[in-house]
């Protein structure tokens, strides 16, 4: 009986020591994934820049400045790699994009045009894709990091070789909490 | 300062407490039955849950196709509407859900439901009504909301409440049948005050556990309008939104109370339903609630 006992008691300690594990290793996937999803979002932003670039030069050929800023951020964007990097190319593209947008107002033309305003359209879609893309992987990161930070799972962190990840920083405050853009 | 995290684990707990209500009145009518009818009062019970069990859990299985085939829903695919597909896929972007199917009913009353016994089989549903009615800001709000239920598991918290309901109406019907026969054991020691007790119980019973269903329901849309702003950390949209079915007063012409509690916005009158019995908590505190939290900072 005590056997049994005894046991059942090392079976529920085993358990209890593989879920923490697990549940750190899984966290750890959780905050890659979602990293990935903010690479396939900004992946799918930069696909409608040429597209936007042709548009816009139709009807204003001479704003070389704009066009210029885009197209050196997309590459930027393309090749950016590790959360730093990718964040800092993102921010680049974002502003250069609204610098984009704001020359587009002087030409009414321009902004009258189906395919400009269905670009509008696809990118704002985007850009809230985006913007979730970064909360959820920031979230992640929070969680991951309070894991790796309180106790007991804190213990398993060594183990496990998962520690703290990088947040997602965002340059300009009013895009931090962006849900809805309006260029 | 109010919180949609402190929000959510309120709700969560107040749930907690209500299916423990639930457990405590199934002890008590199981005391009750025994009392009264001794050892044939019992046998009853198991008898009750397994059909409670069999019936609920059978539409739990299938929730989305019986939903589909009751509202007179129709699955969409991208090309038919992409402005919607779009704020689908950014609100399970936002959450880290599986994309939803998506249906539209034909119905000029703005409301909107999930379903679905588990994120994998999850429909949404919005009425072409509601996706005239709103701009992208409430839609998001409103798509937010009903992906929320999807995150909570509402279907499985219903099922659950509509179960320990169903059972508890079974147990008093078969219990009301053995009095009206003369089941009732002789037995001399029997207290008339306990046996007084015991009948009211059995009476009542059916009664108390559709207001503790009713009341699961409203919890669980408070905790909905809570997640969705974890999704889209914008209170603003789902006020917006709850503001345009507060002003409109058409109803849902597929309504039933049997579906009630799947849509958004209660589709019954709200005058017929007393505020006990209410599925949806009503709809001027969600807009108050949500106001406290465009204050507070997210």
């Amino acid at each position: 009986m005590e056997f049994i006992i005894g046991l059942g008691v090392v079976a529920l300690i085993a358990f209890y020591l593989i879920a923490q594990y697990n549940k750190l290793i899984r966290l750890n996937i959780g905050v890659d994934e979602a990293f990935a999803q903010i690479e396939v979002q900004l992946k799918r932003r930069a696909d409608l820049i040429p597209n936007l670039v042709e548009t816009v030069k139709g009807y204003a050929s001479h704003e070389r400045e704009a066009f210029e800023r885009v197209t050196e951020a997309r590459a930027k964007a393309n090749s950016a790699s590790g959360v730093h990097d990718v964040a800092a190319a993102d921010n680049m593209l974002t502003s250069a994009l609204r610098q984009l947008f704001a020359v587009a107002e002087a030409y009414p033309d321009l902004k009258a045009s189906a395919n400009f305003i269905q670009l509008q359209e696809e990118l704002s879609t985007t850009e809230n894709k985006v913007a979730f893309a970064r909360q959820f992987y920031n979230d992640s990161v929070r969680t991951l990091n309070t894991a790796v930070k309180t106790i007991p799972s804190s213990f398993f962190a060594p183990l496990a070789k998962v520690g703290e990840r990088e947040f997602y920083e965002v340059d300009d405050p009013t895009t931090r909490n962006a849900t809805k853009v309006s260029f | 300062m109010t919180s949609f995290r402190a929000l959510q684990s309120a709700n969560r707990r107040k749930t907690l407490l209500l299916l423990l209500a639930f457990g405590v009145l199934i002890w008590v009518v199981s005391y009750s039955a025994m009392s009264y009818f001794g050892g044939g009062g019992i046998g009853v019970i198991p008898i009750a849950v397994a059909i409670s069990l069999i019936t609920v859990w059978g539409s739990y299985y299938a929730s989305d196709k019986l939903v589909i085939r009751m509202t007179g829903a129709q699955v969409i695919s991208e090309s038919d509407n992409p402005r919607l597909f779009a704020l689908v896929q950014e609100v399970c972007i936002a959450s880290g859900l599986p994309m939803p199917k998506v249906a539209i009913v034909l119905d000029s009353a703005p409301n909107a439901f999930a379903t679905g016994r588990d994120p994998n089989h999850a429909l949404i549903a919005f009425t072409t009504g509601i996706l005239e009615a709103m701009d992208r800001e409430e839609l998001q709000g409103v798509v937010a909301h009903e992906m929320a239920h999807v995150a909570n598991r509402d279907t499985l918290v219903s099922a659950v409440a509509a179960t320990t309901a169903g059972a508890i109406a079974l147990i008093s019907d078969f219990l009301m049948r053995m009095l009206w026969f003369g089941g009732r054991r002789e037995r001399s020691e029997s207290n008339p005050l306990v046996l007084l007790f015991s009948f009211i119980v059995i009476l009542l019973a059916p009664l108390a556990a559709m207001m503790l269903r009713s009341a699961i329901s409203r919890r669980r849309e408070s905790l909905a309008d809570a997640t969705a702003v974890e999704f889209t950390r914008n209170p603003t949209g789902l006020r917006k939104a709850l503001e345009v079915l507060a002003r409109d007063s058409t109803v849902v012409q597929a309504r039933s109370t049997a579906v009630a509690h799947v849509w958004i916005e209660c589709p019954l009158d709200s005058k017929a339903v007393s505020k006990l019995f209410a599925t949806h908590p009503p709809i001027h505190e969600r807009i108050e609630t949500l106001r406290k939290l465009e204050g507070g900072a997210l």
